[in-house]
């Protein structure tokens, strides 16, 4: 009942967040790669950082969704919690994927060289195996209690790779440029900065959109299955 | 006690209409609407990034606002001093011209360095006046960069959204959505 109504309330709103996801990326595209300026340092090739900094940033908050989600799902064992958590985690897994491919796109040109085992690079890649990982085991088990339960727990320790993404440019040498944003300042032209928010704000709305959808295809998907086998179990008797 | 279809109706959960008609409308427009930033983005490159090799340029008499993409030749650059221009031979394609810019010296003036010079060109004395020098533009890895991630993306919720429709569908259609009661 509890579910039935969550659900219909993802399906009331999500199309708000859908449409304000397409507006700000619309104009963040557009800014981003015709009215912004090129780097002094990289030239044209900077714009590649309005893609893939809104993916890692994404793919970082997806995360702290899953952990999140983790925490309530073992506290209150609310099944649709755990539906929450998976649908983060699978799209967290794309948002990384699509982090590590621009970023090694993007580091070619500047680095000369498509991979290195940089402590930045490193730990997001070590995300990427965790969430692998994380579907991996949920694809293993085939008790629903145990799944979830095991799920959260592996998802709970994996959060310690985060806040090691987000300051291995501060605490290690890094070829991997410092933060453009932090308690220092911004160093980031204004012209830039635009385009960059405008496409981090959009892409975080996104997945928040992409969460909403996913989570009512797990619970249609399990509300289907359980409908059709006591529909058969029921032809059997 | 109430069924999980009256339940699904109240809450709105089970859709009106076909959901696939709409679902492929939705995405018709917004891959127009993307359709329309990747030719402004093409255009803006024709316009202002894309360059021609040294090879092409000498096929040409005069010209100005050119973008000349080449190397700069090694031992031939000559640093400008109180007033007077950088002087350097920019090569490309086995051809090669005489380029002198006006301007503050800068990190990408090297030799052996790619570079993109913007100027007029004198075809009758072989010479390139450059008022700007630009790094080399890379865009084959922003539009990799820009293709490889986001059209992914859109199938991947094209996908789900679709998938979330037939499943709607299915329910529908399976009569799942019955009397939790049936005996």
């Amino acid at each position: 009942m509890l579910s039935t109504r969550f659900i219909g309330w993802l399906r009331r709103y999500e199309k708000w967040f859908g449409i304000a996801a397409v507006i700000l990326m619309v104009i963040g595209l557009y800014t981003g790669l015709v009215t912004s300026s090129a780097d002094y340092y990289q030239g044209e090739v900077v714009r590649i950082m309005y893609v893939h900094v809104p993916f890692a940033q994404t793919a970082m908050f997806a995360y702290s969704t899953l952990f999140f989600c983790s925490i309530w799902y073992l506290w209150k064992r609310d099944p649709i919690v755990d539906n929450a958590a998976h649908a983060a985690a699978g799209i967290a897994l794309f948002f990384t994927a699509g982090g590590l491919l621009t970023g090694s796109i993007w580091g070619k040109p500047t680095w000369n060289t498509w991979w290195t085992w940089d402590p930045r690079l490193t730990s997001f890649a070590i995300l990427f195996l965790t969430l692998v990982g994380y579907l991996m085991l949920r694809t293993f088990l085939d008790d629903k209690e145990k799944r979830a339960t095991f799920g959260a727990i592996l998802a709970i320790i994996g959060f310690i790779d985060l806040p090691i993404v987000h300051f291995s440019v501060e605490w290690w040498r890094s070829l991997h440029q410092p933060l453009s944003v932090s308690t220092r300042g911004v160093s980031i032209a204004a012209d830039m900065a635009l385009p960059l928010s405008l496409m981090s704000i959009g892409f975080t709305l996104l997945f928040t959109y992409m969460l909403m959808v996913r989570t009512q295809m797990l619970y249609l998907e399990y509300l289907l299955e359980a409908k059709q086998g006591r529909l058969m179990s029921e032809e059997r008797l | 006690m109430r069924s999980v279809c009256e339940i699904g109706l109240k809450y709105r959960i089970l859709p009106e209409g076909d959901p696939l008609k709409g679902l492929y409308l939705r995405w018709a427009v917004l891959l127009s609407l993307f359709g329309v930033i990747g030719l402004l983005g093409w255009g803006r490159y024709n316009r202002e990034v894309r360059a021609q090799e040294p090879k092409a340029l000498l096929k040409i008499s005069s010209g100005s606002d050119l973008r000349v993409i080449g190397r700069i030749e090694g031992g031939s650059l000559v640093r400008g001093s109180e007033g007077k221009p950088f002087e350097f031979t920019l090569s490309g394609e086995g051809e090669q011209v005489s380029v002198n810019f006006m301007g503050e010296d800068q990190d990408t003036l090297r030799e052996l360095k790619t570079i993109v010079v913007i100027g007029s060109w004198d075809g009758e004395n072989r010479h390139f006046k450059a008022k700007e020098i630009a790094l080399i533009p890379n865009y084959d890895f922003i539009t990799w960069a820009y293709l490889t991630s986001l059209i992914p993306l859109a199938f991947f919720i094209f996908r789900m959204e679709r998938k979330v429709a037939l499943l709607y569908i299915m329910i529908k259609e399976e009569k799942a959505y019955q009397r939790e009661n049936l005996s």
